[in-house]
């Protein structure tokens, strides 16, 4: 169904009365004052508390975990270990590699024993500092290289690469040929810690003796409920999944919503009765998954007309001690390694090595923000050997309609690259810049590019659903398992039904996911929540438009097409008086047996792939984004401070600038916490610094000037309005702007994130030398 | 992370109620705005079973001029002492120090008392008291005695206060107004940062001759300091960059940093030549513009 003009020709409407306008959006107001409830605000006080009893050592195997004495502390109800898990052991979320709690061997520094039940904080601390455990301790691999060497001990079965990727395209060897200038370098990327305020936090209440309800913080309540059903060993219908507002997310509590909910669920089926789980800030930082540190040898060749000709990308992706989400991170980015520009070349390899370290996980950009880092670096590296400008260079190559992606998946509408590019130029004046000096500062300006494809890789269907009722008293009760992260989309959800049905915002009524009676969406990842959730939101609001228009042209005496719905009223468009209100028709759609209500089901066209070649339609559609960055860079200090960013997103459709805007400054913000500050430090596989006093994020202060963003509309025409995620695509092109910005302004390159002021003031006194 | 270890807090009314409960209450502890010793007290780090609350006592709260003396109340808070009309006139490098602390929150919380106290080498009140040459009025049941804020600091976190010593104030000899002062501060960023080094400085001029010159970098040695070999350089001379250049190469020799998750000691090492500088060159220039 091509939405996008389906939508105008129904509504009838010369401007849309909501989709694309700036709204408050209408939780904010609970928000800002603190009344909004979070996961931790349920829990009575005196509810069980459960703790995780860890591993100190990264790789050992597990001779005896002794709790006896832990059981003789006041107050401590229970300790749970793998014996005791009625259902399976088995957390893994790609490969069934990871144990909920571990009996036979630890994987690193964190990796889960036992749980502890008691009736207060201070014993269940008490009580896993009691717990002795008994290790026989097995050399560990701290880097991706020891854990490849030929002698290395395999860290779970089958060996250290849990996964391999490839693409061939084209000849490479005989694009290289063809290519005038190459480059080859090596990038490498470090973990990210997500630094959410709302730390991992799950409520369960048993209901008898085979039903649970857990509230918790999550992005995905389907997925929670079956992977907390399964260590149960119970059918998905004995639990009950609620996700309360959750105070952050950025793709991990995706991760952590089932392991969160299942340690609650767990203990309180075991006790028999409430339990609370709430992760310590450093146990949220040190233990549980980051953003996935990755190595890329990127070579590439263009001709003598900056036309790029081969890429050959080979990824080292370092899983940590679990594969988790690898094979779909090493996916994306071997999908994307050219970054957004047409390539008729190229040999990728990907590999997910296992380490005896933290492991990496869902982060905003997916695989995506680290290999465009690696890209975008190389386009900056050609340009200056062939000796044209970045921008001339990158339009030479960019994506447009009719040019096939790095899989040879073929663009053939909503590619908005190009103005994407021309525009952040025109708007930061880039071709009439000059790099400046004064006194220790010099400054510079860098441009970075960027597309992600949305929602789920290759040919896993996708689709989502939700449900949607009138009341009697004309407000709607809409649901969806789309999660409230602080992104909104369940709010753009809202503002779609409201536009179609001609409800006014508040009138529609958006219910926490509650796997008992909303829908399954899928997961709230992939920047899918409004594309593929709001997309079926309209399917709901259009069926039930149809039934309330039947009734209302009865009730009005007119035909159908002459009824308007607008502002909580049904009235003839022709004569505006002949009207009755939403309260009145909703009544009589009930009375007369005509549904007030409507299930709202959307799925993604089909896709292909091809896994020998890794060609194929890898995405239904992709987000593009350009921003340009200008940076000042103090030579005696080694400082950054980034001045300006022009950012620009091909966004299919806004459907709320303001919330778009939002997502753009967020990730301004944690972009330059990747570029330039993020660092966690580890030793002997230990996490040194798990606080916000020494993980360093940007502060508010170090928040540069935004230029208003450029929205691009380039409608995805399988979607509702045309709109298209942006919660991901906005972060990955800020990084390459602030990296090659530093280059344009200091002369020097970093291969390696993040780009400490120490970092920097090193380079700068070597380059000196 | 383990809980809040429990504790008992007490209100004193009075400076005397409160020397009395440290002297006889066990494992006591004064607490301020308790920013510094609550994680101290989570992380074990420090024990304490009963906190005397300071934070209200009247007599520990305010600034005030006396005569050719300004005097500042240990449980006064930095907001007071970073908006003080009398700081920003008087000690200007006072008034830059405290605004570049913590966050609005923790201002409104921390005391000044409490930065000192405390004790770490990057409190960044400290250089700046250095250079006003303040020292610190401290009292206990058996008596009072005054010691320079430099000697206060005995170690990284660790002050030279007797268990049953509380400090009431900290008082300062009111600079001239031909004096400038500058404040300076590095961190891992702009705001909400522990300084990787922070240097405060304080020029006297008489007529175009520097005639006194004091410097203190923290946070490049386990106490903050203040570097006599450096000042020595400037006294008695017309300012030049080269001896403003010489005298920063001299702290940089000066300094001992530790490595740390925040910085290298070399990063610090460098650093504090480079802030140095700065502070001189800027306080030179202030002077300059009033001559
Ligand atoms: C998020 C955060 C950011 C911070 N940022 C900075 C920063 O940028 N720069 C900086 O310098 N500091 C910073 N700090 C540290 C702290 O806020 C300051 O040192 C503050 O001034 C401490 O004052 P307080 O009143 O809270 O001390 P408290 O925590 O109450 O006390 C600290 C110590 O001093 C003792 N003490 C307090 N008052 C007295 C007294 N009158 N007599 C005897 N002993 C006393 C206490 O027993 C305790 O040992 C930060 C802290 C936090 C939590």
């Amino acid at each position: 169904m091509e939405y996008a003009n389906i939508l105008q020709d129904l509504l009838k409407r010369d401007e849309y009365l909501i989709v694309g306008k700036k709204v408050a959006r209408t939780d904010a107001l609970d928000k800002v004052l603190g009344r909004a409830l979070f996961t931790a605000d349920y829990v009575p006080k005196g509810t069980m508390v459960v703790k995780v009893v860890r591993s100190l050592q990264p790789h050992a195997l597990i001779r005896k975990i002794d709790y006896k004495e832990a059981l003789k502390i006041p107050g401590v109800i229970r300790v749970i270990t793998a014996s005791d898990i009625p259902g399976e052991n088995q957390i893994g979320y790609a490969l069934p590699d990871q144990p909920f709690l571990n009996d036979a061997k630890v994987h690193y520094v964190g990796d889960p024993l036992a749980l502890v039940c008691a009736s207060d904080e201070y014993s269940a601390s008490e009580a896993v500092d009691a717990i002795k455990v008994e290790y026989n301790a097995l050399p560990s691999h701290l880097t991706v290289d020891s854990a490849l060497a030929s002698d290395a001990i395999p860290i779970h079965d089958g060996g250290n690469i849990a996964v391999k990727t490839r693409i061939r395209k084209g000849d490479v060897a005989k694009g290289f040929k063809e290519s005038t200038v190459e480059v080859e370098e090596t990038y490498e990327t470090p973990y990210q810690e997500h630094m959410y305020l709302e730390t991992e936090a799950a409520y369960a209440i048993p209901e008898g003796s085979d039903k649970v309800t857990v509230i918790g913080t999550m992005q995905s309540p389907f997925l929670v409920r079956e992977k907390v059903a399964k260590i149960l060993g119970w059918s998905l219908s004995q639990v009950r999944i609620i996700q309360a507002l959750t105070g952050g997310a950025f793709g991990k509590k995706d991760d952590m919503g089932p392991l969160v909910c299942a340690e609650a669920a767990l203990a309180a089926v075991l006790v028999g009765k409430p339990a609370a789980r709430i992760y310590d800030r450093d146990e949220s930082v040190a233990y549980t998954p980051k953003r996935f540190p990755a190595r890329f040898r990127y070579r590439s060749g263009a001709d003598s007309e900056g036309k790029l000709k081969a890429i050959e990308v080979e990824i080292t992706l370092e899983c940590g001690a679990y594969a988790n989400r690898s094979p779909f991170w090493l996916w994306r980015q071997t999908a994307h390694a050219a970054g957004p520009y047409y390539v008729p070349n190229a040999a990728i390899d990907g590999k997910a090595v296992y380490t005896n370290k933290v492991y990496g996980g869902s982060f905003r950009g997916f695989g995506d923000l680290a290999m465009q880092f690696a890209a975008e670096s190389q386009m900056d590296r050609l340009a200056e050997k062939i000796n044209i400008d970045p921008i001339e260079f990158r339009l030479k190559n960019i994506l447009k309609t009719g040019l096939t992606t790095t899989c040879d998946q073929l663009l053939d509408h909503s590619v908005g690259i190009e103005e994407c590019l021309r525009r952040v130029a025109e708007a930061s004046n880039w071709s009439k810049y000059v790099p400046c000096k004064e006194g220790s500062r010099v400054r510079g300006l860098g441009v970075g590019c960027a597309y992600h494809g949305i929602s789920t890789s290759r040919g896993t269907p996708d689709w989502s659903a939700c449900s949607l009722i009138l009341n009697q008293d004309g407000t709607f009760t809409y649901r969806t398992g789309i999660c409230e992260l602080g992104q909104g989309s369940p709010i753009g959800h809202a503002k779609i039904v409201s536009e179609i049905v001609g409800a006014p915002l508040d009138f529609i009524h958006v219910e926490l996911p509650d796997t008992s009676s909303t829908p399954d969406a899928k997961p709230t990842h992939g920047s899918r929540g409004l594309m593929l959730g709001g997309t079926a939101a309209a399917d709901a609001a259009l069926k039930l438009r149809d039934n309330m228009l039947k009734v209302a042209a009865e009730m009005l005496e007119c035909r159908e097409d002459e009824v308007e719905l607008k502002g909580g009223e049904a009235f003839e468009r022709g004569t505006p008086s002949n009207k009755i209100s939403f309260s009145e028709l909703a009544e009589e759609l009930y009375a007369r047996g005509i549904s007030p209500a409507s299930y709202g089901f959307y799925a993604s066209p089909k896709r292909y792939f091809d896994p020998e070649t890794g060609l194929g339609v890898n995405y239904s559609v992709y987000t593009f984004a350009a921003s340009v960055a200008e940076v000042e860079v103090d030579l005696e200090t080694g400082e950054t401070t980034v001045l300006k960013v022009w950012p620009a997103m091909d966004v299919g459709k806004a459907i709320d600038p303001l919330m778009i805007e939002g997502q753009i400054e967020g990730a301004v913000s944690q972009g330059i916490g990747f570029a330039l500050m993020e660092n966690l430090i580890l030793e002997d596989g230990v996490v040194l610094n798990p606080f916000f006093k020494d993980y360093i994020i940007p502060s508010a202060l170090d928040t540069p000037e935004i230029a208003k963003p450029i929205l691009v509309e380039k409608p995805y025409k399988h979607s509702a309005f045309g709109a298209k995620g942006v919660g991901e695509p906005a972060i990955i092109s800020i990084v390459p702007a602030i990296v090659n910005a530093i280059h344009n302004a200091t002369g020097i390159r970093f291969n390696t994130l993040p780009i400490t002021a120490e970092r920097l003031y090193d380079a700068i006194r070597r380059s000196r030398q | 992370m383990k809980p809040l270890p429990s504790f008992l807090i007490h209100r004193p009314r009075t400076v005397n109620e409160a020397l009395k409960m440290l002297s006889e209450l066990e494992k006591a502890k004064p607490i301020a705005g308790g920013t510094d010793l609550l994680p101290l007290l989570r992380d074990r780090v420090v024990e304490a079973k009963n906190l005397i609350d300071i934070s209200l006592i009247p007599e520990l709260r305010g600034i005030k001029e006396g005569r050719n003396e300004i005097r500042i109340g240990a449980a006064t808070k930095i907001k007071d002492v970073e908006k003080s009309r009398i700081i920003f006139e008087k000690a200007p490098v006072l008034c830059d120090a405290a605004s570049s602390i913590g966050s609005p929150q923790i201002r409104n919380l921390g005391t000044i008392g409490g930065n000192i106290c405390n004790a770490s080498p990057a409190a960044d009140s400290a250089p700046s008291l250095l250079v006003l040459d303040a020292y610190a009025e401290v009292v206990s049941s058996k008596g009072s005695r005054e010691i320079p804020v430099k000697e206060v600091f005995k170690g990284p976190k660790r002050n030279s206060l007797r268990p049953d010593e509380l400090l009431i104030s900290i008082k300062f000899p009111e600079p001239f107004d031909t004096s400038t002062m500058s404040f300076q501060k590095l961190g891992r960023r702009r705001g909400y940062t522990i300084a990787q080094v922070n240097v405060a400085v304080l020029l006297e001029f008489d007529g175009p001759v520097c005639c006194d010159a004091k410097i203190s970098v923290g946070a490049a040695a386990s106490t903050p300091i203040r570097i006599y070999e450096a000042e020595e350089r400037l006294w008695n001379k017309r300012l030049t960059e080269e001896i403003i250049e010489d005298a920063s190469t001299q702290c940089m020799r000066a300094v001992d940093p530790i490595d740390d998750v925040r910085a290298s000691a070399e990063y610090r090492r460098e650093m504090s030549h480079v802030l140095v500088r700065r502070c001189l060159m800027e306080a030179w220039n202030k002077a300059r513009r009033l001559m």
